[in-house]
């Protein structure tokens, strides 16, 4: 077997086999585990960054063998599937790191991990299926390697969250299969190719296209927080902070939204899409998520039911920039892919640093805690901040290049939707930053935790630490090759100009 | 011919500042934070006075790819901050208590980072940022006192400045499409071509509008700029506020035909800042309050030749030297009179004639005395203003330059009044003498001696 086909199994296995040896492993060899999670994280890492070189340097990496008759296993990683696997191996590593922090001292670890690992692999598989079937095995198994973790706790919430979550993301599933099936039926197996597969359809199929197209959609839109899809996503937050940083910005509605990009351009295919009429009803929906999510957010009091609305109103950024038509409005949903779960992950950090050190998880309980935990309370800051769309953080770009997307799709009110949530942004994010930096401490801490010279346990500090540093970074060198803004450029062209 | 940047005195102007706030990251660094406010301008303050204008440096690895750069026209404002700035931080340095000071300090340098990084600017996205940075950072100015009134007025503040944000960030949005660069300079054409024209032109008057003082869009401007500790309040009226004009003469499609109507608008405009901004500063005790009602008055007098400029294409290169002269001389002398609001009286009856003197200064080169900044600037304006061909209200505008100046003594001896009622004896830290007198000195003496003023 050539290199070629070797690393994308070797992505995937890196997290399977973990998930293998953590089972395996005792509860109580904490130190082991730990090691075998960080090597696992470092190893996928430089192997996602090799192929990420390689597909720059035009390289193709696929696998892909026959299961049954007309269905076939098939890896393959194209600019898009780096985009994501990228964005799962560097976020995985920082958040494996936090999650040590975090769950030390706590029950039940060898599951959680064990699980944890199975939820990246799993991410991994999305990112690198190289068809609609193998995109919907892993997004399954997606679904059930997350449940346990959202339900980790064992509280009567977190069963009832997932109880929730599983009920919304298994009917996704059904539909998801659905729209597969019939997709398969009338075009067989289809793998993933930047033009997609119907340019000039027979237009008898037109119809039949459009009901796959809207149950695709729905399926996927589960995952994504699509409204009325979301219902889900705000009691997930029961889950630890680790595994909601995981959800909101890695895996969970991620994949939801890597998968609406996957049937846009590579099945159905950007021009075709359009010219069936099917974007713009999406471009719709995603813009109504958009002010829906901020909306519900401003009203949140606890301060991860607010991070949860904000995810809803910022994943359907991306789906808003797929369904900008053209090249321009492309680059600014695809970037945001990345922008956002740098940004998001910043963010539940911090609300996990507060909630383990200080013991606060309401929004009103966090007044001065910036003089107590200035790093976090900067980070958090920042992030925030970048949320709103502050140049020059990772958020402006976003913006930026969705606005220029609009005015180049001529969809001016799509600008307007960015203006109008940029301020909601701002109206549900300021006033905790404000808490932060500019109240006095009103009472004491609800449930303090000393940890010697830094503001907390050190495997909770760095990790947000170096998160901020990154969304400012993507930001300040936008314009550099390495940047989420280039490859989002780069995936964008060979899309458009195949 | 452009000249060579001097490429590390550029980036030490932007980064001090931007980078200062590190220094809080520590308790025991308390102590240099402060002694360092009055040095972080200076690195700017140099660039200003001595390099070859014009430079042009290219950035294309940062955020969008940027330009930066330095012109005469900025080299006006890149002297007024970097001047103002710099008083006032040894102002700041006598002025500050210990409670909070790490967080001003932080805010601080961010707000400055971005007033000069601003003024540098060649780009939209890099001008956009900077002028975000101050307008976010300034927040933390604004609300420092944690009173009431200081937290009201920041809500203010903040509203206002991210509803301009909103109208900046659409205005360049649709100005970098049709323009297809990212380039200030090329903007004034991109605007014309455009469908959008109109609108673009709409959204950067508004969006400018915002942090300039514009009437209707100036309510926060009373409330925000005496609520700041006093040298913040300086650096907010004599400075900040010029962003706003700075971001006006950069972006606006002056210099194109068929601007007209816009011109005539902002004319108008102009005078009613000018005149109503009296009617209410006349009636107001705080004589930081009655000083911010004179910005907006001076600042809709600048409006004037902006709103000509836009009128009459031709007489743009004119007028555009005149504006930044005069925003250099009201930016230095209004520094000077917020300063003297947190003065105390000295003891020896000499020291306090001396002080009144000193006080009364900028205060009649507002209004134009002769042998002050103000004779010249306004003398200089007025020449260009009543040159100019085809001025919309042409036959009114003798009379109405001098309702201004009318407008101008009324505020200027309200808020001599408040200040007499207000200062009290006392003693106050040496810095906070030396910074108030050093900028009077800027606006009274060193202005004759400025690059742009020659």
């Amino acid at each position: 077997m050539s290199l070629s086909a070797l690393l994308p199994i070797l992505a995937l296995l890196s997290s399977l086999l973990a998930a293998v040896v953590i089972f395996a492993l005792p509860e109580s060899s904490h130190r082991l585990r730990t090691l075998v999670n960080l090597l696992a994280a470092l190893l996928k890492l430089g192997v996602v960054a090799v192929m990420t070189w390689g597909v720059f340097r035009g390289v193709d990496f696929s696998v892909s063998f026959t299961m049954l008759p007309g269905v076939s296993f098939m890896l393959r990683a194209d600019a898009l599937a780096m985009l994501f696997a990228g964005l799962s191996a560097v976020l995985w590593l920082f958040t494996t790191i936090y999650a040590v922090g975090y769950l030390e001292d706590s029950p039940n670890r060898s599951r959680f991990f064990g699980f944890f690992s199975l939820c990246v692999a799993s991410t991994m598989g999305v990112a690198l299926a190289g068809n609609l079937f193998t995109f919907f095995l892993f997004y399954e198994m997606l679904t059930l390697s997350t449940y346990p973790l959202v339900v980790h706790r064992g509280t009567d919430k977190s069963l009832q969250a997932g109880r929730n979550y599983i009920i919304y993301t298994l009917g996704g599933g059904v539909a998801l299969l659905l729209g597969i099936a019939w997709l398969h039926g009338l075009a067989g197996d289809l793998p993933f190719q930047e033009t997609g597969h119907f340019q000039g359809a027979d237009p008898a199929l037109h119809g039949q296209l459009t009901l796959i197209f809207v149950l695709l959609i729905a399926g996927l839109g589960v995952k994504a927080g699509l409204f009325p899809l979301h219902g889900w996503l705000p009691q997930a937050m029961v889950a630890p902070a680790p595994v909601s940083a995981l959800l909101h910005a890695v895996a969970v509605v991620k994949a939801g939204a890597f998968g609406i990009v996957r049937v846009v351009y590579d099945i159905y295919g950007i021009d075709f899409a359009y010219a069936l009429g099917l974007l713009e009803p999406l471009a719709w929906l995603a813009a109504f998520t958009i002010i829906y999510g901020s909306v519900r957010a401003l009203w949140q009091t606890d301060l991860k039911r607010r991070l949860a609305f904000s995810t809803i109103s910022q994943v359907s950024y991306i789906i808003l920039g797929v369904t900008l038509f053209g090249p321009l409005g492309a680059v600014g949903g695809l970037v945001h892919l990345l922008h956002q779960g740098i940004m998001k992950i910043t963010l539940f950090f911090c609300a996990g640093n507060y909630a383990e050190t200080l013991g606060v998880h309401r929004v009103d309980e966090l007044d001065g805690a910036g003089a107590r935990m200035p790093a976090t309370s900067v980070a958090f800051t920042l992030a925030a901040l970048g949320m709103i769309g502050v140049p020059p953080l990772a958020g402006f770009v976003t913006k930026w290049a969705l606005g220029a997307g609009a005015l180049a799709a001529e969809m001016e009110w799509a600008i307007l939707v960015l203006l109008v949530s940029s301020l909601l942004n701002a109206a549900y994010f300021l006033p905790i930053v404000y808490r932060l930096w500019f109240c006095p401490i009103a009472a004491p801490w609800p449930a303090e935790r000393r940890w010697g010279r830094l503001e907390t346990h050190a495997w909770l500090f760095w990790p947000p630490l170096v998160t901020t540093l990154m969304l400012v970074l993507v930001g300040l060198l936008a314009a550099t090759f390495v940047s989420p803004l280039s490859w989002a450029q780069l995936i964008a062209v060979r899309m458009y100009l195949p | 011919m452009n000249g060579l940047p001097p490429v590390a005195l550029i980036a030490a102007s932007v980064l001090l500042p931007l980078l200062y706030p590190l220094l809080a990251a520590r308790p025991g660094w308390r102590g240099a934070l402060r002694a360092a406010l009055p040095l972080l301008p200076l690195p700017a303050l140099v660039l200003a006075m001595l390099s070859a204008t014009p430079w042009t440096l290219e950035l294309p690895w940062l955020m969008l790819g940027s330009t930066w750069m330095l012109d005469e026209l900025r080299r006006s404002f890149l002297l007024l901050t970097a001047l103002l700035w710099s008083t006032a931080g040894l102002y700041a340095v006598g002025y500050l208590g210990s409670e909070h000071l790490r967080r001003f300090c932080v805010f601080w340098g961010l707000t400055l980072a971005g007033n000069l990084g601003l003024v540098l600017a060649g780009d939209m996205v890099s001008f956009y940022t900077f002028f975000s940075v101050m307008t976010f950072a300034a927040y933390g100015l604004v609300v420092h006192d944690g009173s009431d009134r200081a937290r009201f007025a920041g809500r203010v503040y903040l509203v206002m400045a991210l509803l301009g944000e909103m109208a900046l960030l659409a205005g360049f949005l649709l100005a970098a499409q049709a323009v297809d660069t990212l380039l200030l300079a090329d903007l004034a054409a991109g605007i014309g071509a455009s469908d959008d024209g109109h609108l673009i032109t709409a959204l950067l008057i508004a969006g400018f509008g915002v942090k300039a003082g514009l009437p209707l869009l100036h309510f926060w401007l009373p409330l925000a700029h005496p609520v700041a500790p006093t040298p913040a309040s300086a650096v907010l009226s004599g400075a900040m506020i010029k962003a706003g004009l700075l971001g006006w003469l950069l972006a606006l499609p002056i210099g194109e035909a068929g601007w007209g109507p816009w011109g005539q608008f902002l004319i108008v405009m102009g005078f009613v800042g000018s005149l109503g901004a009296a009617l209410f500063g006349m009636l107001q005790r705080d004589p930081k309050t009655v000083l911010a009602w004179s910005s907006i008055s001076q600042m809709g007098l600048i409006v004037v030749p902006v709103g000509a400029a836009l009128a009459a294409p031709g007489h743009a290169p004119v007028l555009l030297p005149a504006i930044a002269l005069f925003a250099l001389h009201h930016g230095l002398a209004k520094g000077c009179l917020f300063l003297a609001v947190g003065l105390v009286l000295p003891a020896s009856r000499i020291l306090r004639v001396l002080l009144w003197l000193l006080v009364a200064l900028p205060a009649l080169s507002l209004l134009g005395l002769p042998f002050t900044s103000g004779a010249l600037a306004k003398g200089v304006m007025k020449k260009a203003l009543l040159a100019t061909p085809d001025l919309p209200l042409a036959e009114h505008m003798p009379l109405l330059l001098q309702a201004a100046t009318l407008a101008t003594l009324v505020l200027v001896v309200r808020y001599g009044w408040m200040l007499w009622l207000k200062l009290e004896p006392g003693g106050a830290a040496a810095c906070r003498w030396w910074g108030w007198i050093l900028a009077t000195l800027c606006s009274a003496v060193l202005f004759w001696w400025l690059p742009v003023v020659r």
